[in-house]
């Protein structure tokens, strides 16, 4: 069987502890939430630590709760399929909930948390592949080699963001709270992404995700996800979708967000959304959808094509994951006006 | 072909059959339900090391040296072995041996076997594998097989006249080209199938031991125990009276462990070599070099028809990409044009295929080998007849339908047929009459037909000893213990055994035990391939037990001094026909028969009869049966992203008598899923460095619960008279039409065509692209009085 | 090397095994349960599916380190605890698998199983929908899924006492027990 490479095991019990064991090991340190992403990596060869901190056993990161002023603070460790089915989620952050249910499989979404999968490691069919198959390459850019295969020419790491919960955080405008041995941080996911597929977060070494918080959603709000894929469950996105509409009690539009992953190194938001969508009513969640909203929504699917350039990057067909981003984003807008979602082809 | 090999399709017993015909739980189905079931990779033997594979990271390239020293001197490490260690060649046709365990000298695809290593464990293994150094002269590599075909150099094998061509096979019957030119219509069209492979749940696993006296023991996770045996003696120069091969539960195969594989060699030279037992289980990456799967094809077919939809005459030109070896690619050639010639009947038949090699994982068998790509093409291409023409598609099939008992253009004897009875299910089941042309716009159906061999009367080295033989063993507590030598893969032909055995001697199934697959205990069969073991294994033990009750018969006959006629064997009981008070328990009879006969056993084989058509080639794809196969396939298109979503899929299958309708329609629905699995989401290919484009079970998408459609298993039994109790296959047919019904159903539900595997949305989107530009062009020629 | 003491099938065995093995190869290689099987190398198949604490996870991805502290159920503990609480014959779920015709190489079934078991546990009474994606983590190359679908809504109808409707006649070892 495909075996990991060595390393030790630590199962911290406190945060503290946690946080001074990563602090000592340095660069050769690294930590398991859920397992489902790191555990492939690790077999794959694409990180050799020495030592591996398990976050399951240490109480602060667990545990979905609203705070006093009505946000929602989720623990990093808290299981996807916790936040798919969380009631509290599921009201206040729809587009969460729907992204979560659609991350894998059962099984990986009973051990997976939203803290890991916020921190999934960039995804590429040149990287995800085995030592082996890596050194017959002769490596790629991002691990192990300078060569890089995308396109041929390129320069630049374009292995891509894959997580199916970051586009639904930003829509969400949710702020990642970090504890190292340099004391808490707090950052909003927006600011969170870099543009680059080696590593495409501004997460330090050492720094422990403990937890998610959500601001108050109005009563108004709407959200969906739409999730392209190959298969009905299991296959990472090949698109993903986030739509967000905030709606007054006139009906109104007051806030709307789009925000599209899985086709470069990090999330990409259409700024144009709220401009476009702010202002229309969509109409009947449960009738025809309003001619003007139906309309500045195509205009903003066209947009959405323009702006987004999938590579082959991931399996799967570039043409195609581009020709597929204004039908997503038309229909994961619709399924939230709608309050319906997520978008998915079964 | 001895008489003793035909049994007829009639119970043994009075008019009923007791246990045949009934749906039964499997011999080994709650051991497996349990967790209980052994497979290769759970047998766990002292002192055992692990063993390893170094892969070639090269596609084609010359082997300038191997250093192995720093990888013998790591700690733990027992054993390295390199091609010089394993030199001798082999491969599963006598013919064509074209490989080594180990590389010798050349290594032919990325993941070809370079050298093996045995260790305490599989990190040192691994470990060790890091250590050796080769040094590769780096050949120019063929990915594309029009370039293998023209350009012979570098050759891949080197030495052969032919160049890169592995195999070119042409073969005519009948005026094909006078008749498509007198007739009325005639289609021309051009059609590729992808390349798939069969992803077993279980991975490649094979454990050796050579004991002091040199007894060397494999087991291995092989479809074909028999010529791993023999395979094993080659290789090794080992006595075959001292090696014994066991094939432990299997998980899945689908001819993907139909060859003899590097891995048996490795730990049983190993083995041989280190004293202590070894075992060597292949990663899901190495599964993917192990390959063997569908052959990729590139079809030209011409049909000629006549207004009545009469075919006269069919014209085929395949371009087979083999991958690195021979495999079974000699059959695999012959079968790419010599099983097409039913359930249709046409009077000329020409076809030309020609496998050539690529630095690719070699091709091989994958369930109805050899036959699913030209099925596909040809059956869409009837499609485009009967549009052609205006014909009901199920008509056009009816229309040109060979009949049972006679004799196909290339000389095949057929036997049963029962695809006229298929057609009719499907047409009904499906509602295809209130269906076809009449759903909404995204919504179609679609049909096709098929048929496939029940093994076939070639056996892969040339003997006139029997395919198939059985030894049954018999307890005086009543249990009967059957031997026989065919390959349990999961299809359940251990169940098989044992309700043929419960039908004729009347034990309760539960009082019979089944050893397979063991080369020390077993008689010779042929192994689990080309859907062979149902009709042979079947045959030859209804032969063995025949004899056997003939004997438990006389005795007791002899006891009660009446006629044997008299005597029946019922479950659990032997009773006196015209004296109801006098019977037996079958355990009593057993031993009325043991004081009689002295230790009771007997041995049933089966062998064919003299088949084919009478020139070079003619016996390949000559089968004792033929199964024959309908599909409808309902499947809607979402012209917005392209996605095809299979709704139902109904399949009529004839497979004689079907004598456990729950494994046959087990056999049914996996072998449409994993039609539809490999039309619309699987694809094994290399990328444009020779590196496989995803070796692993996340990139290569098996289907999963909620991607797989409705199945209706259709069970049609046109009773064949020289199958067992009628039977015929059941494993590969029911594949076949699946993939062609689907592009079928895509033509009725948008009015695209389906010509190039797989069916990805992005082509379909393509399709719908190019067909609106026509419509529009069309259009606009008539607003503006132009062409139309 | 690590000593860990897991809970295995309601048992709590002493078991060492290095840091960075995965729970699948301390049950299979150190424990001999072998029934968890091993498909895929990375969480691609769900041949390997254990129960901890009745949720399905992924033993090859687990280490055997991270399981201590929680119950462990493999496919070799469910019919032991059927007839512990007083059952007879095989685990309801284990008896429908074979008297369905699911199990043809059997080789994903016993996660299949566990997925199974863990959806009732959670959903005594579930849909054909429900059941299909709560087996849409386990890969089946056998039976295209029917007649697993068949066995899961067969044990869901006996389990209620329900008489089940044999779907035709041709299908399903139903009647025999």
């Amino acid at each position: 069987m495909l075996r990991a490479p060595k390393f030790e095991l630590a199962t911290p019990t406190s945060l503290g502890e946690a946080i001074a064991l990563l602090a000592e090991a340095g660069p050769s340190g690294m930590v398991i939430a859920g397992g489902t992403d790191l555990m492939p990596n690790l077999k794959h060869e694409l990180f050799t630590p020495s030592l591996v901190v398990s976050l399951a056993r240490i109480p602060e990161l667990h545990g979905i709760r609203r705070a006093t002023d009505g946000s929602l603070v989720i623990g990093a460790m808290s299981s996807l399929e916790s936040i798919a089915e969380n009631a509290l989620v599921r009201e206040q952050a729809p587009a969460l909930a729907q992204a979560a249910s659609l991350i894998a499989g059962p099984q990986l979404r009973s051990m997976g948390t939203l803290g890991g999968n916020v921190l999934l490691d960039t995804r590429c069919q040149w990287y995800n592949q085995t030592y082996f198959w890596r050194e017959a390459l002769g490596f790629c850019l991002k691990k192990d080699g300078s060569k890089y295969h995308v396109v041929e020419g390129g320069a630049k790491c374009v292995a891509a963001a894959s997580n199916d919960s970051a586009p639904a955080l930003m829509t969400l405008d949710a702020e990642l709270g970090f504890e190292s041995a340099a004391g808490r941080r707090s950052v909003r996911i927006e600011e969170f992404w870099l543009a680059d597929g080696i590593f495409n977060k501004r997460h330090a070494q050492g720094e422990i995700l403990v937890e998610l918080t959500i601001p108050k959603t109005p009563a108004g709000h709407r959200g969906a996800y739409g999730k392209l894929r190959e298969r009905g469950s299991i296959d990472f996105p090949l698109l993903g979708v986030a739509a967000r509409l905030d709606v007054d009690d006139q009906g109104t539009v007051s806030r709307a967000d789009l925000v599209v992953t899985a086709l470069a190194a990090r999330p990409h938001r259409v700024t144009k959304a709220g401009e476009l969508l702010v202002g229309t009513r969509p109409g009947d969640p449960q009738g025809e959808l309003a001619a003007e909203f139906r309309a500045r929504l195509a205009e903003l699917a066209r947009l959405a094509h323009k702006q987004c350039h999938p590579l082959e990057n991931i399996p799967g067909d570039a043409a195609w994951r581009k020709a597929m981003v204004p039908v997503y984003v038309r229909r994961t807008f619709e399924a939230a006006a709608r309050r319906a979602g997520p978008v998915h082809h079964l | 072909m001895a008489a003793r090999d035909i049994h007829g399709p009639a119970p043994p017993w009075g008019d009923e059959f007791r246990v045949v015909g009934k749906p039964t739980r499997k011999l080994d189905g709650l051991a497996k339900a349990t967790g209980a079931a052994i497979y290769t990779d759970d047998i766990q033997l002292p002192g055992m090391l692990h063993a390893k594979t170094l892969r070639s990271t090269q596609a084609h390239a010359r082997i300038r040296s191997i250093d192995t020293r720093a990888a013998r001197a790591l700690k733990g490490v027992h054993g390295v072995i390199t091609g010089a260690d394993l030199p001798i060649r082999y491969g599963v046709i006598p013919w064509t041996q074209d490989e080594n365990a180990l590389a010798v000298d050349k290594v032919r695809f990325i993941g070809d076997p370079v050298a093996a290593v045995a260790a305490v464990d599989e990190d040192t293994a691994n470990a060790a594998l890091k250590l050796i150094r080769v040094e590769y002269e780096p050949l120019h590599a063929y990915f594309d097989p029009r370039e293998a075909a023209a350009r012979h150099d570098p050759a891949i094998h080197e030495g052969r006249k032919e160049g890169n061509v592995s195999k070119h096979v042409r073969l005519e019957f009948g005026p094909v080209d006078e008749l498509a030119a007198a007739a009325d219509v005639v289609l021309e069209d051009e059609y590729s199938f992808h390349g798939s492979t069969h992803a077993p749940i279980e991975p490649h696993c094979a454990v050796a031991t050579c004991s002091a006296d040199g007894l060397l023991t494999v087991w291995s996770a092989t479809q074909i125990t028999h010529y791993v045996h023999r395979a094993l003696a080659q290789v090794l120069e080992h006595p075959p009276q001292k090696i014994r091969v066991i094939q432990p539960c299997l998980g899945g195969a689908f001819g993907g462990k139909s060859d003899p594989f590097s891995l048996e060699f490795c730990v049983a030279k190993l083995a041989m070599l280190t004293g202590r037992p070894v075992k060597m289980l292949y990663t899901r990456e190495e599964v993917f070099y192990a390959h063997r799967g569908r052959h990729p094809m590139s079809l030209k077919y011409r049909t000629a028809a006549g207004r009545d939809g009469r075919i006269t005459s069919v014209d085929a030109k395949i371009l087979i990409d083999g991958g690195s070896y021979s495999s079974f690619g000699l059959v695999t050639t012959y079968y790419a044009g010599q099983l097409l010639t039913g359930p249709y009947d046409f009077p000329s038949y020409r076809f030309d295929s020609t496998r050539v090699f690529t630095n690719k994982p070699p091709c091989g068998p994958k369930r109805g080998h050899g036959s699913v790509q030209p099925r596909f093409a040809f059956e869409v291409q009837l499609d485009q007849l009967a549009e052609k023409l205006e014909l009901d598609p199920i008509e056009l099939r009816r229309r040109n339908f060979q009949g049972e008992r006679t004799r196909t253009v290339n000389g095949q004897r057929i036997t049963s047929n029962g695809f006229l009875a298929c057609l009719d299910q499907v047409e009904r089941a499906s509602g295809w009459k209130s269906k076809r042309g009449q759903m909404p716009f995204g919504r179609g159906v679609g049909v096709a037909g098929s048929m496939y061999i029940s093994g076939t009367n070639y056996p892969v080295y040339p003997n006139k000893m029997p395919q198939a033989g059985v030894q049954l063993k018999v307890d005086r507590s009543g249990l009967v213990t059957v031997f026989t030598g065919g390959n349990d893969i999961g299809q359940g032909s251990n169940s098989m055994c044992a309700m043929i055995v419960a039908e004729e001697l009347g034990v309760p199934l539960e009082h019979v035990r089944v050893v397979a697959a063991d080369t020390d205990l077993c008689p010779v069969d042929l192994g689990a391939y080309s859907s062979r073991v149902t009709f042979m294994v079947g045959n030859a033990t209804i032969d063995a037990c025949r004899k056997l009750r003939s004997q438990i018969v006389s005795a007791v006959a002899r006891v009660w001094q009446c006629a044997p006629e008299r005597v029946r064997l019922m479950p659990g009981v032997v009773i006196d026909l015209e004296d109801p008070a006098r019977s037996l328990s079958t355990a009593a009879a057993f031993q009325c028969a043991e004081e009689h006969f002295d230790t009771l056993g007997s041995t049933g084989s089966y062998n064919t009869p003299t088949l084919g058509g009478d020139y070079r080639g003619g016996t390949i794809g000559a089968s004792p049966a033929y199964s024959f196969t309908a599909h409808v396939v309902e499947a809607s298109v979402d012209t917005e992203t392209g996605r095809i979503t299979v709704h139902d899929v109904w399949c009529a299958h004839d497979c004689g008598r079907a004598l456990n309708p729950m494994l046959v329609a087990g056999q049914i629905e996996g072998s449409v899923y994993m039609g539809i699995a490999e039309a619309l989401l699987e694809e094994h290919r290399v990328n444009r460095l020779g590196l496989h484009a995803g070796p692993s079970l996340l990139d290569y998408r098996l289907p999963t619960s909620v991607d797989t459609p409705e199945l209706h298993a259709l069970i049609v039994e046109s009773l064949d008279p020289e199958g067992p109790y009628g039977a015929k296959e059941a494993g590969e047919g029911p594949l076949h039409s699946s993939i062609p019904a689907l592009s079928n159903a895509i033509f009725d539900a948008v009015g695209i065509r389906m010509k190039h595997l797989p069916f990805t949305p992005g082509r379909v989107l393509e399709l719908l692209g190019e067909k609106s530009e026509r419509e529009a062009r069309a259009r606009g020629g008539v607003e503006t009085g132009g062409r139309v | 090397m690590r000593l860990l003491r897991l809970r295995v099938n309601g048992d709590v065995v002493p078991v060492a095994a290095p840091s960075h093995w995965t729970l699948l190869e301390v049950l299979r290689y150190r424990l001999g349960l072998t029934g968890s099987k091993q498909g895929c190398d990375k969480g691609d198949c769900g041949a390997c599916t254990v129960l901890l604490d009745k949720k399905p996870v992924l033993s090859c991805l687990t280490l055997a380190a991270l399981a201590e502290g929680h119950e462990v159920t493999t496919i070799e503990g469910l019919t032991p605890a059927h007839l512990r609480a007083g059952g007879r014959g095989a685990d309801p779920i284990q008896d429908a698998f074979d008297r369905c015709g699911a199990l043809q190489c059997g080789f994903c079934q016993p996660g299949m199983m566990l997925s199974a078991r863990a959806l009732l546990a959670k959903n005594p009474r579930p849909t054909r929908p429900e059941i299909q994606a709560a087996l849409a983590g386990n890969l089946c190359r056998c039976t295209g899924y029917t007649q697993i679908l068949e066995a899961v809504e067969l044990a869901v109808a006996e389990s209620g006492g329900a008489a089940v409707q044999p779907a035709d006649g041709r299908r399903g070892a139903r009647g025999a027990s």
